[in-house]
């Protein structure tokens, strides 16, 4: 089995291997902090996941950048939230989510969720399975920017 | 950070693609197990510049394990006051522990009969563990807490029902309180929430104190329910010539009252009291309340009268309340 998919990925190579150059993509995860600082205010600090529980908040900063000399056209990115995260929006809002594991998209508040024992109700935050950004324009040559969401550890 | 080769990339869309279909961890009050990795990558696509093809990259992968909080509860399981009673032993209170991290963990026990505030302390004898689960103390069943030696390990979200029991002692008086505190403290530490045990946690990660301190507390308590009954006797003589002489023939009717007092009630309680010598019985004058009784015994009605001693059967008696019976004799 492992192999066959080996081969078959070997055989569809050649096509894809520079132009998958042209983009690079990065994914940074971070906690946010609640810090008492010495004058008795609080400041919320990103620090980066070394000890991470239950209830803790986590802020997701993905990069992309074309690299390539070429405009990237039809631009997505997509981030598949994983299972012991619960989404707790974006930093923009321009994000469509799917709560039913990437088969259908759109804003929130369009979205209906359908649970296991034939319940129907509006989708919440906490349902959402992937979060996507798709852009109207063509990611041009050298340009990029960060998509950031947060989520909290269910 | 630059896409891998497109090998290692498309090998690890599919491997990932598995790992999802697998990952079905159960949804835990506590939260996520403590050890679980979060692992996210985004991806992106795009059209090919050179066909036009959909292209699909991934990001680097983040992982990061889940840490162990350390969280839990005690609850008194008691609906409220015990009734005991003084010089009782192996009174019980029953108190309910409850996992509310999200690791295994065990937990130290520890009773405390000597609170402040109370009127009273117990004597402290045992815990028990309620090892078969039933909620209820079976002595010689449940097993005897030692800490240290059988701390109980608790799964996230796990309860055992621990039983705390005590001697009264036999100073204590009517309606006294006693409170008394069970404990449980995370092995693994406690402290200020926040605090974190390196390397520690359920897991192989840290293990964080949470907002319980990993250290919890409830109280139950014992009520103090005495009870007693006095008696007082009077009698009415009525002779034949309607006066008051206790002569042969005169008739005298005996008046008991009972009343009890306590918070506590008078389980089966039976007053009774004999013939007098040189007198006979007159059938059928037992009254309770006013109300006659019959002599015969077992016949359901609270009145007997049997071996030259009448006796009526009053059941169970709160504290603070009067029981009124007469019964008449005939001087010989």
């Amino acid at each position: 089995m492992f192999k066959a998919i080996s081969l078959a990925i070997a055989l569809i190579m050649p096509g894809t291997a520079i132009a998958a150059n042209n983009v690079s993509l990065s994914s940074d995860v971070f906690v946010e902090r609640k810090v008492a600082k010495p004058n008795g205010t609080t400041a919320l600090v990103l620090e980066p996941p070394t000890t991470v529980t239950p209830g803790d908040k986590l802020v997701f900063v993905v990069k992309y950048k074309n690299v390539g000399r070429a405009p990237a056209t039809d631009f997505s990115v997509t981030n598949p939230l994983p299972k012991a995260v619960a989404f707790n929006g974006t930093s923009d809002g321009t994000e469509i989510v799917s709560v039913d594991g990437g088969k259908s998209w759109g804003p929130l508040a369009d979205l209906t969720y359908l649970g296991g024992n034939g319940e129907v109700r509006p989708a919440l935050m906490t349902d959402v399975t992937h979060v996507k950004w798709t852009f109207n324009r063509a990611l041009s040559a050298g340009s990029g920017g960060k998509l950031v969401f947060r989520g909290t550890v269910r | 950070m630059p896409a891998a080769s497109g090998m290692s990339r498309r090998l690890a869309l599919a491997l990932g693609t598995a790992a999802l279909a697998l990952a079905s961890t159960a949804a835990q009050a506590a939260g996520t197990l403590a050890g679980t990795d979060i692992v996210n990558v985004a991806q992106a696509t795009y059209e090919s510049p050179d066909d036009g093809t959909p292209i699909t990259i991934d990001s680097n992968k983040v992982t990061i394990k889940v840490d162990e909080l350390l969280d839990v509860t005690v609850v008194s399981s008691d609906p409220g006051d015990v009734a005991t009673a003084p010089g009782l032993t192996a009174q019980v209170l029953t108190y309910q522990v409850t996992n509310s991290g999200n690791g295994s963990e065990a937990f130290t026990l520890s009773a405390d009969t000597a609170r402040p505030g109370d009127e009273f302390d117990t004597g402290f004898e045992q815990m028990i563990l309620d090892s078969n689960g039933n909620g209820v103390y079976d002595p010689g069943v449940d097993t005897i807490y030692a800490p240290g030696t059988n701390d109980p390990v608790l799964a996230p979200d796990e309860s055992i029902v621990v039983f705390v029991l005590s001697t009264i002692p036999a100073s204590a008086e009517d309606e006294d309180r006693a409170e008394i505190e069970l404990s449980a403290t995370a092995n693994t530490g406690s402290g200020t929430p926040g605090t974190i045990f390196a390397g520690e946690g359920d897991g192989g990660g840290d293990a964080v104190v949470g907002s319980t301190g990993a250290r919890d507390a409830d109280s139950g308590y014992f009520v103090i329910q005495t009870s007693d009954v006095t008696l007082t006797k009077s009698a009415t003589v009525i002779d034949p010539s309607g006066g008051d002489q206790p002569i042969p023939g005169a008739t005298i009717v005996y008046q008991l009252v009972a009343t009890t007092i306590g918070s506590g009630e008078l389980t089966n309680l039976v007053i009774s009291d004999d013939i007098p010598a040189d007198t006979t019985y007159k059938a059928g004058s037992i009254t309770l309340e006013n109300a006659p009784l019959t002599d015969a015994v077992d016949d359901g009605d609270a009145g007997s009268f049997a071996d030259d001693a009448i006796a009526v059967a009053l059941g169970t008696v709160p504290g603070g309340q009067t029981r009124t019976i007469t019964f008449q004799v005939t001087i010989d």
